[in-house]
């Protein structure tokens, strides 16, 4: 026989202005099963807690009904009162009179009865409680970071410098990301190499670092603390233990003359097919292009690499490699991609000369880029007239809705360096500038002293054909000048597409793989914009950096840094309690559909098999991985054959709270 | 005999274009004590790093210069380098031939004999340098953040849940900050008091966390890993115990004040709570709105007061606390009204600022969420919105962006005309800046929902037929308009908070020239100070939106928790030293140390006479900053590593 008391909050008058407690405790010492009821002025401080402990040994009770505030504010403060009174802390609910009832009504006429039908609904459903325990799981206090561009590296350094491994997973045979191509960064101008190659050397040197560029996360298993990744290694064709990142095999390729467009150039420089990507790459190791390497495509080189190496690591029989670690939080940094200017046919880049993207332009002002910095037309000569066209592709319902973000200063510092370097005339064509962060609007003000033009308005479109003979041999930007309020055409030797980001295109497989969500135009989803920016829907999984949308390196090391805290936190200690109140399938009933399945957010569902003691199938049924499942019901809502439930919200105690009212 | 090995760094072009380096090797290989020189394109590469290793152990270096960039960059990077091939790092030196020679100039006539000079300075001070250990200290894993708006709140939070104690200081009654204040948060309209409210509340509940609120910090010592800060408890004349949140106090109260948190649209008691959901839920005593404490006046609270928690001789109260870190997250405030009366604030009620009218929009506030103007409470058909209202200025008010306005006037604009049929609002800007996720398309909402964005600044704000006339250009349609409003509501511009300086000054940190708590870099270190120990974490660095100030205030806890990874730290040896012998104890360095780590240590025969009392330094707190070497009468304190003897070497090798 359940023996249940009921204990009515006054919460100062916050409810008892709208409700009269003495009134309800009275009405519920008349229900079947409630044994004790009492109302109070706050049961939250230390004499009301006392009073509940106190009545629950007086009268052995076997059911605590508090009604109060929301349980996000005190159901932790009761549960914990209730287990220290002796019994356990599930018995104990909560029912919401205060936020749902008094707060929201004037008129203590309408507020009491309806305090009377939630608590009494919470008296109905504590009648079929049951004693839980929560659930431990274990922490593998190690973490896995995808994506070594600025934010990834960050994260990683942190955490290491925390005391716990880090797994750090890129793509590309070296990190550094998009910053590693950068040439000064906005507002500073400090040269961007020398910023982020210190932070490249301590990755690589930290002991708590596990660095695997050229590889990929195919697979990921498990729940937070627990998770199994499979990493896919990339044939280099180069053992990365063994090179010295020399550059004899470099030297020593058959192609004399670097032939294949160089990525971290842009395609503005040249490399052979074996190559170390960018003199500060790290790992400093090289590496073999399978797409130019003659010995791979066609096996009929002279293999002159192979020979010149003085440690003899190149290895053209290497094949990828699949490897399994346990982790026990994931950091997602995968960073963003450009927007393909050729999509805007208008703009005519790819076809028209000297026509580049700001990344391409990056390769070029930069000192260590293909030009040495000089900016150069492709025939040679100094360009006297530069176009920048902001917001290719953003703020563009045809194309990008959203705002890029870093576009503005970065078309302004390439305005700056560009105006400093050739002296040429640099006209912007813009929406709106948008210099909001530290020291930006000074940049911008010291940019427009430059001499720098601004035409607000987005550009229509290039043409190459000349009207006058000042233009000839030029290209003209056709914009409307929405200040002048006129249509003007500028002729320039060279524009320069201030192309917007999108997400990388491997967040979407990635997104799978972790079982994370992403928005609708494709960024890394945070479980909320304000108060959980750097947590997924998935526990254990964070996210960094511009994965989740545009962001500049400042914001991206900011919020690695704060990814990094929350895998700390969660690495603090050996044990992680997770609340039981989580789906049981009753495997008896379940007849195998699976719809569960489809339904759970969390893939929380596994298919257990059933077998006879010859190990003959007889029938595979649905089983819920403790460690993933939040409690959140779908599952059991859709099961046609009603044997999924969930602790501490059954459907007999939903009847029950319906029943009641 | 020294065996010193100089390595020339051409970093890319950076260097090698105005320094002559293959000619600078041979210079440097005929110095006497030098034995190797080299250069090579990046010594900061792995295998630029592993030529100098490997020179160490081939020539049996005894010390070694490699001449690059600023040791700001890479001292770490080749100190390890020299310390993985074998020798003692502080054997290794740097040369900054770059930021303070290439960099600066274009003629290789110019920079090449100047980076010979700082090459050779070098390598005169690298013969006398000695071997140093890294000094170890204690740590005391405790950190304490200053501010309890979002940003500390979370800085507290997570440092909390990574199992380390905290103390959280607030000089208001409650925390919660500016963001309690608001009413719906850009762009997912998301109440703010909802989402807040739920980690105030965690913040008090947390095991590891202590909460000061209506308390300030006011002395601090110490150096990072031991801080000694004493915090000041303001008199609530509440005891905070005892109280129980149930209002009788207020309703007794005879004297009502504005309201602070509702920008004085409300008043409330003299003894009051700020607002329902204030954490700790503790009344406080306003003692200069009270009728008089000294002598009492009044005793209506105490007699109402059930439990007896009003106390009338509460004393401030000087609490001292140990502290490993300190995170700083003090905010902002908004730049005051009354800097702005070309806006016609002072001669108009009806124009008012951005916060306030947040709480007019709250479903809290004092109008329970209806927009009405503060002179007759009529409900206005017209608002004009201005922003960069002393935002953007230069000439004559700040000339940064605030960042926040463009954001929060669309989501005013939009919320007014939800709430106030037929109600139009206009906007005056001059561009709009809603970069971030989901921003644009919120001012594109804006937009569709009929917001009119007019672009051009206001020149005039005046009042005609009871109407706010705002005159203004439109620089699209190139003309002068005028817009006839019912209320102007300005956006104006971020500030840091009010004593911030006086905060920042006893923390010894740095602020830029607008008074922002400054980073190490902006890029790089962006949520550390310059002063080792002290963390940054939201608007205190400069204008924040909420989501940023999280971010922040969660890296901000990951420098603490990895601060406090370890039991001990590990400190730099460079620090000063006293003879004993020759000390004369005069304690001049005692003056002029500004960490406070000269000690008087006595020195006394064997039957415990006091012989001479002379000086001693505190290596936990030495920052090796120099002052008590250059004050010493007696030459008696020297800094290891930048002895007198190395600096006259440099100064004669130059």
């Amino acid at each position: 026989m359940v023996r249940i008391g009921v204990f009515v909050c006054q919460c100062g008058k916050n409810i008892a202005r709208t409700v009269k407690t003495s009134e309800v405790a009275e009405i519920a010492s008349t229900w079947p099963g409630v044994v004790h009821t009492e109302d109070y002025k706050y049961l939250c401080s230390d004499p009301g807690q006392n009073l509940i402990k106190d009545a629950i040994k007086q009268h052995k009770l076997t059911g605590v009904v508090i009604s109060a505030c929301s349980p996000k504010m005190h159901e932790a403060t009761f549960r914990k009162a209730v287990e220290s009174a002796g019994i356990n802390p599930f018995l104990c609910e909560i029912a919401n009179i205060r936020e749902q009832c008094s707060w929201v009504h004037d008129d203590i006429s309408i507020g009491t009865p309806k305090a009377v039908d939630i608590i009494h609904m919470m008296v109905e459903k504590v009648r079929f409680n049951h004693p839980l325990e929560s659930i431990n799981v274990p922490v593998t206090k190690r973490a896995l970071v995808v994506g070594g561009g600025v934010a990834g590296i960050q994260a990683a350094l942190d955490i290491a410098d925390g005391g716990c491994e880090v797994v750090l997973v890129e793509r590309d045979p070296s990190i550094g990301g998009h910053m590693a191509q950068l040439s000064e960064t906005f507002p500073t101008l400090d040269c961007s190499q020398c910023i982020l190659t210190p932070k490249m050397t301590d990755v690589k040197h930290h002991p708590l670092i596990d660095l695997r560029t050229y590889s990929e996360v195919v697979e990921v298993e498990g729940f937070i603390g627990n998770f199994k990744v499979t990493i896919k290694q990339k044939p280099r064709y180069v053992v990365e233990e063994l090179c010295i990142g020399c550059n004899d095999c470099v030297d020593a390729c058959v192609f004399k003359k670097p032939k294949v467009p160089d990525e971290f150039n842009e395609g503005l420089g040249k490399r052979k097919p074996v190559y170390i990507p960018f003199p500060q790459a790290i790992p400093q190791v090289a590496c073999i292009d399978p797409n130019t390497c003659i010995q791979l495509k066609t096996g009929k080189c002279k293999m002159t690499c192979a020979s010149a190496c003085p440690k003899e690591c190149i290895d053209f029989e290497m094949t990828e490699t699949f490897e399994e670690v346990e982790v026990g939080a994931i950091i997602l940094a995968t960073g963003f991609k450009l927007f393909d200017a050729k999509r805007i046919p208008n703009y005519h880049y790819g076809e028209f000369d000297n026509i580049y993207t700001s990344l391409e332009m990056e390769r070029m002002v930069s000192a260590s880029g293909p030009t040495e910095g000089r900016v150069l037309l492709k025939d040679g000569r100094t360009p006297e007239s530069v176009a920048i066209l902001h917001c290719v592709g953003s703020r563009d319902r045809k194309n990008n809705a959203w705002c890029s973000k870093v576009c503005c200063m970065y078309s302004l510092k390439l305005a700056h360096l560009i105006k400093h370097s050739t002296g040429a005339d640099v006209f912007n064509f813009y929406i709106d500038i948008r210099a909001g962060g530290k020291s930006y609007e000074e940049f911008y003000d010291k940019v427009l002293e430059d001499n720098v033009q601004f035409i607000r308005g987005r550009a229509a479109k290039v043409v190459d054909w000349d009207l006058e003979p000042l233009e000839d041999g030029k290209v003209v930007v056709h914009a409307e000048d929405t200040l002048m309020g006129h249509r003007r055409r500028i002729p320039v030797d060279m524009v320069i597409l201030s192309v917007g980001m999108e997400p990388h295109e491997d967040t979407a497989a990635l997104s799978k793989i972790v079982n994370c969500s992403v928005s609708s135009e494709g960024w890394f989803l945070e479980r909320h914009p304000k108060l959980a920016p750097i947590n997924t829907m998935t526990d254990g999984i964070y996210i960094a950096g511009a994965c989740q949308g545009p962001k500049d390196i400042p914001e991206s090391v900011a919020q690695a840094s704060a990814a990094a805290a929350k895998a700390l936190a969660l690495f603090s200690s050996d044990e992680l309690t997770r609340d039981p109140t989580v789906a049981t399938v009753n495997e008896i009933n379940c007849i195998g559909c699976f719809s569960c399945e489809r339904v759970c957010p969390f893939g929380a569902i596994e298919r257990h098999e059933i077998r006879d003691r010859d190990g003959n199938l007889i029938r595979t049924v649905a089983r819920v991985n403790e460690g993933l499942c939040q409690g959140c019901g779908p599952c059991a809502a859709i099961c046609p054959s009603k044997c999924i439930s969930i602790a501490g919200i059954t459907e007999e105690q939903v009847y029950a709270q319906l029943g009641a009212v | 005999m020294a065996r010193i090995g100089v390595f020339i760094c051409h970093c890319g072009e950076n260097i090698a274009r105005s320094v002559d380096c293959p000619g600078l090797v041979d210079e440097a290989a005929s110095w006497p004590g030098v034995v190797h020189s080299v250069d090579y394109k990046y010594l900061c590469s792995d295998p630029g790093q592993n030529l100098i290793k490997d020179a160490i152990r081939e020539h049996n270096l005894t010390g070694i210069v490699v001449a690059a960039c600023s040791p700001k960059m890479h001292e770490a990077t080749f100190r390890r380098a020299a310390s993985d091939a074998g020798i003692n790092p502080y054997l290794c030196e740097c040369a900054n031939i770059r930021e303070q020679c290439s960099w600066v100039h274009e003629e290789k006539e110019i920079a090449s004999p100047k980076a010979t000079d700082v090459v050779r300075m070098t390598v005169e001070k690298t013969k006398y340098n000695h071997p140093l250990e890294p000094i170890r200290v204690p740590l005391t894993r405790r950190a304490l953040v200053v501010g309890g708006g979002i940003a500390g709140i979370q800085a507290a939070l997570d440092i909390a849940d990574g199992g380390h104690e905290v103390i959280l200081v607030e000089r208001e009654p409650s925390i919660g900050g500016h963001m309690s204040q608001l009413s719906e948060t850009f762009p997912t309209l998301d109440c703010s008091q909802c989402i807040l409210t739920p980690k105030m509340v965690e913040v008090v509940q947390h095991p590891n966390i202590t909460l000061y609120a209506y308390s300030e910090v006011e002395a601090i010592s110490g150096t990072v890993g031991d801080f000694k800060v004493t915090i000041k408890k303001k008199p609530r004349y509440v005891d905070a115990d005892l109280c129980t949140a149930c209002d009788d106090c207020a309703q007794a109260c005879p004297v009502s004040v504005p309201n602070p948190f509702e920008m004085g649209l409300k008043v409330c008691k003299a003894i009051d709570i700020p607002f329902p959901q204030a954490v700790p839920a503790i009344y406080t005593l306003d003692a200069d709105a009270c009728l008089g404490l000294f002598p009492l006046a009044c005793v209506r609270c105490r007699e109402a007061c059930e439990p007896g928690a009003i106390n009338y001789d509460m004393k401030p109260e000087n609490i001292t606390e140990h502290v490993g870190a300190v995170v700083i997250a003090t905010g902002f405030d908004l730049y005051a009204m009354s800097n702005l009366g070309e806006y016609g604030y002072d001669k108009y009620v009806d124009v008012v600022d951005g916060l306030f009218f947040e709480r007019l929009l709250s479903a809290s506030g004092p109008t329970a969420g209806v927009v009405q103007r503060p002179s007759d409470h009529k409900i206005p058909n017209e608002v004009v919105f201005i922003q960069c209202a002393g935002s953007r200025e230069p000439e004559r008010h700040k000339p940064y962006c605030s960042k926040i306005c463009c954001m929060y006037t669309a989501k005013q604009a939009m919320l007014y005309q939800h709430k106030t049929p037929g109600g139009q609002a206009y906007v005056f800007y001059m561009d709009v800046r809603s970069g971030g996720r989901d921003y644009e398309e919120f001012y594109n909402k804006a937009l569709d929902e009929g917001v009119i964005y007019i672009r051009g600044k206001v020149s005039r704000v005046y009042e005609e037929d009871g109407k706010i006339i705002v005159q203004g250009s439109d620089t699209i349609a190139g003309k002068q308009l005028e817009v006839k409003a019912d209320m102007v509501v300005l956006a104006s511009a971020m500030e840091p908070s009010r004593d911030t300086d006086k905060l920042v000054s006893m923390f010894k940190l740095n602020t830029t020239q607008d008074g922002w708590v400054k980073e190490v870099h902006p890029k790089l270190r962006p949520v550390e100070s310059i002063t080792q120990g002290f963390y940054i974490a939201g608007a205190c660095q400069g204008p924040k939106d909420i989501p940023e100030s999280v971010a922040q205030g969660s890296a901000a806890a990951s420098k603490t928790l990895g601060l406090f990874s370890d039991d001990e730290l590990e400190r730099d040896p460079s620090i000063a030293k006293v003879n004993e012998l020759t000390c004369i104890g005069c304690f001049s360095c005692e003056m002029v140390c500004p960490f406070s780590a000269i000690e008087r240590n006595e020195i006394r025969d064997r039957d415990g006479n006091l012989i001479r009392t002379v000086a001693f330094v505190n290596e936990s707190l030495c920052q090796g900053c120099g002052p008590c070497a250059a004050i010493c009468p007696s030459k008696s304190i020297e800094i290891e590593s930048i002895t007198e003897e190395q600096v006259y070497a440099q100064i004669m090798a130059y």
